[in-house]
């Protein structure tokens, strides 16, 4: 007898096919009859689909397929969908990266893919080499958290229309900003804290008979002696990343500000039958628990028609309860009318909560101490920043229209800068915030003039003529005579471009060289974008790890990759510039 | 008990080898335990025609390095991979016939790390190849019309590039 490949039992060549990649499978299944009928089994499929791709948009419904019988499933027919998507996210991302016209398109089409587009995107984002991996890991990044911030931003526009939305979806609609949060999804915040619930009751069984009040204080003192709440002693306590609800479960530390640790006990009070908001005493967030109907805090009948008082907590300092008639005088103090008081110690809005949460974010951005060289935020500082504006816009009540005013050039100009992917956000949700103000044809005109910059093939520049003399070229790194910052050259002309106004602000004219000499716009190691004279240019030739990790992340906006020998980027705006 | 056992194959020949690595094989393992601690050779049963397969599993057990426990259970772990150490390949150079009839015993002895760098090794000699490869190389009978071909080509046009 000779043994050959169509003679294995079937459960083996099932094994030899998990090991292939399904296109091997494909081109298998075109051999033979008998090998059509072992490369169409449905299991296999479905564990392709399983193993290739953990991402998938809701509209599959990926969960339930995967609970009903196996054969009531297409599953080939899905993954050879997903196949197709993942192909065309990638060569979406090539012609990104191939050219910076027809850009925002393009965007478009990827985020039309949603989720299904994520472990594309994922991939390209943790490509470590490839002759243009700065450029595609940046790219790829920037279109991961456009597709988390359009995820995030309609929980606040809900929000806006007065529709419910859970406190930890609104407040993890802020981790999903940030990239170094992890977080791609909104229930991922909330199974965190469902863990944190399944917890708490495995080490109190006693729960059940516990009065209301000691159930709150005991939630308390459980979370803060597993350093839940609170932030740890000697830890900068406007540190940026104690904002974000979910960073701050996933952090080792667990530090997180007094509204992230009342919006923590609160989601684990509520699961174990307290009715427990965050209160919108001023400045520090406490906690309010109200007893049940019928009932005081200690448990005891009320007579009649009274209703039981209240407690307050405040779970960032501890397991004390907080008497109402501290909270109180320190209203007093502040001057706080009656009415005030009422509404300083009864509970607040999640819509609050956010906007507070927005400022807490401004706040610590602009107390934070900036080092160039100190100790760098977990978070980075654009996202953030970002994160706030769009929720301080989205939330602040249309009775203040001077804050939408205040913001709008602040979120116009970063969205610009750093985020063009999110033209659809701004066109969808920022746009009619603005119906019937005078800003309304503001937006919709830069809108426009961003999407006619974005379809023009940019004008080539060549080093000829009148650009002879150019001394640098795009990709040099440099220290700034004066301001000692580093960056990158990304582009230049032959003599100053910005208009008049700027020249005289600047002092132009009192450079040695004037106004007629190469300029130069930079990509700044602090994310900024400035315009710097040829004189001020002191090129460093610099080793790959002597640049700020931040400073390569963001290259790839404009550069493929770093080039050892030349101790310089690789352009990527070769069809602008086409000589450097 | 005695640490060393004597396996012997239906031609008799006696291979002496360690209980422990023996016992890599779940087939022999439940043997050891049906037969006691007789000090009596094991018979170990032939799948095909010819001794080798049997034995090479057994020398296979007695001379590669024991499975890793951080990952011998990690399915996701060993679908994405089909990386062979070196030892495994050269073990594995065999002719094709060799090569199927020592994934048969091994499935038959029950010994998972063995069954593994077999599917391993054929999934790497269909990779990256075409349908028309693929027959070459394993003397596959294209027993399609050319309709039905036809048709099977178009349904698989996607992976194709």
């Amino acid at each position: 007898m000779v043994v050959s490949l169509g003679d294995l039992p079937e459960e083996i060549l099932h094994s030899i096919l998990c090991y292939l990649h399904p296109c091997s499978s494909a081109a298998l299944e075109q051999t033979s009859h008998r090998f059509k009928n072992v490369t169409n089994g449905p299991l296999l499929w479905r564990r392709y689909c399983e193993f290739y791709y953990k991402s998938w948009d809701r509209k599959h419904e990926i969960l339930q397929k995967l609970a009903v019988p196996v054969l009531s499933v297409d599953w080939k027919a899905l993954f050879v969908l997903r196949y197709q998507i993942d192909r065309s996210v990638t060569r979406l991302l090539d012609s990104i990266l191939a050219s910076q016209t027809g850009r925002i398109e393009k965007f478009r089409a990827v985020i039309d893919y949603g989720s299904d587009a994520k472990d594309t995107l994922l991939r390209h984002s943790r490509v470590e080499s490839g002759e243009d991996h700065l450029a595609r890991r940046y790219y790829a990044r920037a279109l991961l958290t456009c597709l988390h911030r359009s995820i995030a931003v309609p929980e606040w526009a809900k929000l806006r229309r007065g529709e419910p939305v859970s406190l930890e979806r609104a407040l993890g609609a802020f981790d999903l900003f940030i990239p170094e949060s992890g977080y791609g999804d909104l229930d991922e915040v909330k199974n965190t804290l469902t863990d944190l619930v399944a917890q708490f009751r495995a080490s109190h069984l006693d729960m059940g008979v516990l009065r209301p009040r000691d159930k709150a204080l005991s939630l308390a003192s459980w979370l803060r002696d597993n350093d839940l709440t609170g932030i740890e002693l000697g830890k900068e306590y406007h540190a940026l990343e104690h904002n974000f609800l979910g960073l701050a479960l996933k952090s080792p530390g667990h530090n997180s500000l007094p509204l992230i640790s009342a919006a923590i006990y609160c989601y684990v009070a509520q699961e174990i039958g307290l009715n427990a908001h965050p209160c919108g005493f001023p400045f520090h967030v406490h906690v309010i628990v109200t007893p049940p109907p019928g009932l005081d805090m200690n448990g005891d009948t009320l007579s009649g028609e009274d209703v039981g008082l209240p407690m307050y907590l405040d779970p960032f300092r501890g397991a004390r309860e907080t008497p109402v008639s501290d909270l109180r005088d320190q209203l007093i103090f502040l001057g706080a009318s009656a009415t005030e008081q009422t509404a300083f110690l009864g509970q607040s809005l999640t819509s609050e909560i956010v906007l507070r949460c927005s400022r807490n974010i401004w706040t610590s951005i602009h107390s934070a101490p900036h080092h160039p060289d100190g100790p760098v935020s977990s978070v980075d500082v654009v996202s953030a920043k970002y994160a706030s504006l769009w929720s301080s816009m989205l939330l602040s009540g249309d009775s203040r229209p001077m804050d939408l005013r205040h913001h709008l050039p602040l979120l116009m100009e970063l969205f610009a800068t750093d985020f063009p992917s999110d033209i659809f956000l701004v066109e969808q949700y920022i746009v009619p915030l603005f119906q019937g103000l005078f800003e309304h044809e503001h937006i919709l005109e830069s809108l426009h003039v961003m999407r006619a910059v974005d379809e023009i093939p940019k004008q080539v520049r060549r080093r000829s003529g009148e650009n002879k003399n150019i001394g640098y070229t795009v990709g040099q790194v440099f220290r700034h005579r004066r301001y000692h910052y580093r960056a990158i050259i990304t582009g230049w002309d032959s003599e100053c471009g910005a208009g008049e106004q700027w020249m005289r602000r600047m002092g132009i004219d009192r450079l040695q060289a004037g106004r007629h000499q190469s300029f130069y716009h930079v990509l700044v190691e602090d994310r900024s974008v400035r315009y710097v004279a040829e004189e001020n240019i002191e090129l460093i030739l610099p080793e790959l790890s002597d640049l700020p990790p931040g400073l390569l992340t963001i290259a790839g906006k404009h550069f493929k990759r770093w080039d050892e020998t030349a101790r310089a980027f690789v352009s990527n705006v070769r069809d602008e510039y086409p000589d450097d | 008990m005695s640490t060393q056992i004597t396996l012997t194959s239906s031609d008799g020949v006696d291979v002496s080898v360690d209980r422990a690595v023996a016992e890599r094989s779940v087939l022999i393992k439940n043997m050891l335990e049906d037969l006691g601690d007789s000090g009596e050779a094991i018979p170990i049963p032939n799948v095909s025609n010819r001794p080798f397969p049997c034995l090479g599993c057994v020398y296979y057990v007695r001379t590669s390095s024991p499975p890793s426990k951080s990952n011998g259970d990690d399915d996701d772990n060993r679908r994405k991979t089909t990386d062979i150490d070196e030892w495994d390949q050269k073990f594995m150079q065999v002719d094709q016939e060799m090569l199927f009839e020592i994934i048969l015993a091994a499935n038959y002895l029950d010994i998972k790390a063995l069954l593994d760098v077999g599917c391993k090794t054929v999934a790497n000699m269909i990779k990256g190849k075409s349908p028309e490869e693929i027959r070459k190389t394993f003397n596959i009978q294209n027993d399609f019309t050319p309709e039905e071909e036809d048709q099977i080509r178009r349904e698989n046009e996607w992976a194709e590039e």
